[in-house]
């Protein structure tokens, strides 16, 4: 398995400001991420874990310092290059699934790869495979609502994976779920991680979520403990 | 903090909601109260002074056929009869115009003030009128539209006898309920079209109202089974059977004001009960805090009703403002002259735009009424 | 790269509670826009519907109604004989001199009265006018007060059924049929003997003449040589163009179409826009995903748009489907031109009806354009921000 770092990140800085307020999200995080890693960040409530995977993904920008990914200091790129730049490159994977109500699992799970150049066929070969991948080859033509909550999180994996990008994120992807539910989800991460050769991220609360990884990363009011 | 305070907060919650509201609840009793003034005026025409005692005679078969002039001395004679004056449709084209932009009579000039009383014309004018045998008075809005003034002389060309004749303005009237028409000499019309002897109408004054009926009744039997029977009937009488030749137009206008009313009480009540199901968490929550039915029901009837208020205020309020102040006939480009808004229309703009408080405030009360406190806090989105 | 279509539609129609008010809406005004401008339509259709082009319509100069028209006999004497003019088997001259007289007769449903056109006809007159059939009773004799009527007209006025008689004047005129105009002015008219005519409603001369030229290619130079008569001063023109220019009447019906439109229309806009907005606010996450997913902004600008085109194109089909069935029925109105009573149908073409259409879809765009852009604007950390 390849050591070099996947995502590099230096003295990341992100401050929000609420009119008079400020609020230090992060202050001055440096980390690196090797490329098949299974990485888990736990941490109290507020202490900027969803603030750090999203400006690893790509959603948000940093106030101060790098944040390499595959070696593209995402924060230079503009809106359009970004969202290209996040079809090609990131899965998200979200707390509450966000699968888009009125398309079916297959179509949710097609859309990130309506964005490229492939044909029909290859893609409906690929969203085939992405959702073999997560068990769910039968829920195909299942809208959302009449999936279960894991089942929902799987498509959700599936939309995430189907682009083949090196980099999966997931905030809290069983937050939302029973237990039962959350290890079918986990094992769907660790899978890619295993036979997919993907770098996955995740954020949880749940140290029995976080055994999953292959390693963790602690975050306390915006700052590393033990990185 | 009050509860009437608390709904106005409510109801601002989402400004952008609240004027899209107001906006579209103020066009359309705008528009509505635009189309019945405009349905008015075309149904009932505005009443000069003086028409109580006013009767017009054309002949039977109708408008366009011409009566002979030797009926004069025969209708001068009936009892009860004041003043009579030939009124002859010209139908002339002026300049380079399409068609006809204003109507032209010929008459009797001595006649004008006895018949149709007085306009805002000076003295010097009408004896000028009287006067001279190619002089012609023209109302201020056609004097205006073409920037005629006194002592300009104007070239039109008739539609109906083959002439072109010149006339010179003497005066240039208002105060008329229609400031537009133009008036010459009955006898330059005969001279200039070589036909002598046919007039267009005859236009009189009766002695009293009493007189009226027995006046009309005279006329039409003295040339009932001669080669020109007529009609005669009162000023009145006469504009309506102008506004019977419309036809369905009436209709036309009736039902799309419906329409209009309809559509409108649609999007509004849509757009309301939006603005309630978008705060349904919250009816859920003062719900459970213990506000019963009928205060959610006070609750959201006393937001659409404001809501309404507001935007009917606008609307009645903007088209009367606009219909009152501005100029009406230029707007028009003359097709209407009064658009008076009346307090009737108005009271029934007001009533629509409340009915319409009440009827959007409907929907959402059912389903708030229906809604249980727990469906209530799920309802995310 | 664009959002699949059927992802618009079928968020269309996810919220049908939401969008059917302001579909019906939008379907109302078309509705309204259609029917208003079909009227305008179809008086401009009956007039261009009319005539031969192979007649030519002699009138006096400066005349815009037929009915105010003279000509002279000896004018039409010596028109009678000109080289263009064509002629029937028998060698007469195809010219008819047609007397043309506004009467005013009670409507049938007893709301008032209207100028109708009773028109003099000669038989020659009928043979140029083959559009012009009978479909009840038979044609009138010459020599007798008989008057046949327009089915349109008779169905408008009293005393116009088959054996009826008309009182109008000193005269008396019975009916003795039933015409049909196939859609052309001649709807609107009651014809009868040209000389019995003239007698009845004491005219000397005749209202106009029309003329068959033997030659289309010669009808400008008959034109010509009719005009250049200084002293009888009358004008020739082909008939069909006279008939086409007779649409004074539509013009204030077209005003009155298109103010209510831009009203109305600013009604629909406003409430496209609230459905748009309330749809923006309640998908505020879904389009946070879109993004994350990596759809650019102006895949979600132009999502949001073709939403709201597709809802108002709904309420711009409705609308004309509402409006169809008004399609061929029958109205009448006072026309500017003839002054006198014009019947004429509703008539939706699919050109108009395209229009509506149209129309619809603008108010779509307008009323989703601001939604689209603060859909657009919206930060994708909303994605995972929004309740
Ligand atoms: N848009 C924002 N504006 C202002 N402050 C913000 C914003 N987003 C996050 N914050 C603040 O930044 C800090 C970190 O937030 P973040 O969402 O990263 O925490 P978290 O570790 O993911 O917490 P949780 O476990 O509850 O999800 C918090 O104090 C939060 O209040
Ligand atoms: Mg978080």
């Amino acid at each position: 398995m390849a050591t070099e770092p996947i995502v590099t990140i230096r003295n990341l800085t992100k401050v929000y400001a609420q009119g008079e307020i400020q609020v230090t999200a992060l202050h001055e995080v440096s980390l690196d991420i090797a490329a098949g890693e299974f990485m888990t960040l736990m941490g109290p409530s507020g202490s900027g874990k969803s603030t750090l995977l999203h400006i690893i993904a790509g959603i948000d920008r940093p106030t101060r310092g790098e944040c390499h990914v595959q070696g593209v200091d995402v924060a230079r790129l503009n809106e359009t290059e970004l969202a290209d730049w996040r079809n090609q490159n990131v899965g998200f994977v979200f707390q509450t699934f966000n699968l888009i109500p009125v398309l079916t699992a297959f179509e949710n799970v097609e859309l990130p790869l309506l964005l490229t150049q492939l044909g029909r066929k290859e893609r409906r070969r690929q969203v085939a495979a992405a959702l073999d991948l997560v068990g769910l080859a039968d829920r195909m033509h299942h809208l959302p609502k009449q999936l279960s909550g894991g089942q929902e999180q799987r498509v959700a994996i599936a939309r995430a994976l189907v682009t083949d990008p090196n980099l999966i994120v997931a905030d809290e992807p069983t937050g939302n779920l029973d237990a039962h539910s959350a290890e079918d989800v986990l094992r769907a991460l660790q899978a890619l991680r295993r036979d997919a050769g993907k770098t996955v991220i995740m954020v949880t609360h749940d140290p029995k979520a976080a055994a999953f990884g292959s390693r963790s990363v602690h975050l306390e009011k915006g700052e590393l403990t033990n990185a | 903090m009050t509860i009437p305070a608390f709904i106005i907060k409510n109801a601002l919650r989402n400004k952008r909601r609240a004027a899209l509201s107001i906006l579209s609840v103020a066009v359309s009793l705008f528009l509505l109260v635009t189309l019945q003034v405009a349905l008015r005026e075309l149904t009932l025409p505005p009443e000069d002074v003086g028409a109580a005692l006013r009767v017009a005679v054309r002949n039977k078969i109708s408008l366009a056929n011409l009566l002979p002039a030797r009926q004069l001395p025969i209708i001068e004679r009936i009892p009860g009869v004041e003043s009579v004056t030939p009124f002859t449709w010209f139908g002339g084209k002026y300049k380079n115009e399409e068609g006809m932009t204003f109507a032209q009579f010929a008459m009797d000039a001595k006649k004008l003030r006895k018949v149709f009383g007085e306009a805002k014309m000076s003295e010097e004018e009408y004896v000028a009128f009287e006067n001279q045998r190619n002089a012609c008075i023209i109302g201020r809005i056609t004097a205006e539209k073409y920037r005629l003034k006194r002592g300009d002389r104007i070239t039109l060309e008739s539609t109906v006898y083959p002439v072109t004749m010149d006339f010179q303005i003497v005066g240039i009237y208002s105060g008329t309920v229609d400031d537009r028409n133009m008036l010459f000499h009955q006898e330059y019309l005969d001279e200039a079209s070589g036909l002598p002897g046919m007039v267009g109408m005859w236009w009189m004054k009766v002695t009293s109202a009493e007189a009226m009926p027995k006046v009309i009744q005279r006329i039409n039997d003295t040339f009932a089974n001669t080669s020109a029977e007529v009609r005669a009937e009162s000023e009145r009488a006469f504009q309506l059977s102008f506004i019977s030749m419309w036809g369905n137009i009436r209709i036309l206008v009736t039902s799309v004001s419906s329409v209009v009313v309809f559509t409108l009480v649609l999007v509004s009540a849509s757009t309301m009960s939006m603005a309630i199901r978008e705060r349904f968490r919250e009816l859920a929550i003062l719900k459970a805090l213990g506000f019963r039915r009928r205060e959610l029901f006070a609750f959201i009837l006393a937001e659409s009703f404001g809501l309404a208020a507001v935007g009917g205020l606008i609307g009645i309020g903007s088209a009367y403002l606009l219909y009152t102040y501005g100029d009406i006939s230029k707007l028009t480009s003359g097709v209407f002259v009064v658009f008076e808004v009346t307090p009737r229309i108005l009271a029934f703009a007001s009533l629509v735009a409340a009915s319409l408080g009440i009827l959007a405030s409907l929907l959402p009360s059912l389903a708030a009424a229906r809604m249980s406190v727990v469906e209530g806090l799920k309802t995310l989105d | 790269m664009a959002l699949p279509l059927k992802y618009n539609f079928r968020n269309v129609f996810v919220r049908w509670r939401a969008t059917l008010a302001t579909v019906t809406g939008i379907a109302l005004v078309v509705a309204v826009f259609v029917l208003v401008q079909s009227l305008a339509v179809g008086l401009e259709k009956a007039s261009q519907n009319t005539g031969d082009p192979r007649n030519v319509m002699v009138a006096r100069k400066g005349s815009t109604a037929e009915s105010s028209s003279q000509v002279t006999r000896e004018q039409s004497r010596n028109i009678l004989y000109l080289p263009e003019i064509a002629r029937d088997a028998r060698g007469r001259p195809l010219v008819s001199a047609d007397v043309v007289i506004l009467v005013n007769l009670p409507r049938r449903d007893g709301t008032g009265e209207a100028n109708v056109t009773v028109r003099g006809v000669t038989p020659m007159g009928m043979d140029l006018r083959p559009q012009v059939t009978l479909t009840h009773g038979r044609w009138f004799n010459p020599g007798r007060r008989e008057a046949v009527v327009s089915q349109k007209v008779a169905r408008r006025f009293a005393h116009c059924d088959v054996g009826g008689r008309i009182r109008t004047g000193g005269t008396e005129l019975t009916i003795v049929g039933w015409m049909d105009g196939d859609n052309s002015a001649f709807d609107s008219e009651v014809w009868m003997d040209a000389d019995e005519a003239r007698s009845a409603f004491d005219r000397d001369n005749y209202s106009s003449l029309l003329v068959r030229v033997a030659d289309t290619n010669q009808m400008a130079a008959l034109a010509k040589r009719i005009e250049s008569d200084k002293r009888a001063s009358l004008r020739a023109e082909p008939e069909i163009a006279y008939y086409s220019a007779q649409t004074r009447t539509a013009g204030p019906i077209r005003i009155l179409g298109n103010f209510l439109a831009t009203t109305m229309s600013i009604g629909a806009i406003f409430a496209a826009m609230n459905t748009m907005y309330a749809s923006v606010g309640a998908r505020t996450r879904e389009i946070g995903t879109l993004r994350v997913l990596g759809y650019r902004r102006r895949s979600v600008l132009l999502g949001f748009i073709i939403e709201g085109v597709i809802l108002a194109g709904l309420g711009g089909l409705l609308g004309c489907m509402l409006a169809l069935p008004m399609h061929g029925y029958s109205t009448g109105t006072l026309s500017f031109d003839s002054f006198s009573e014009v019947v004429f149908q509703f008539r939706i073409t699919p050109w108009l009806a395209a229009q509506g259409v149209i129309f619809a879809i603008a108010v779509g765009f307008l009323g989703s354009l601001l939604p689209a852009v603060r859909a657009a604007r919206l930060p994708v950390i909303s994605a995972l921000k929004a309740v």
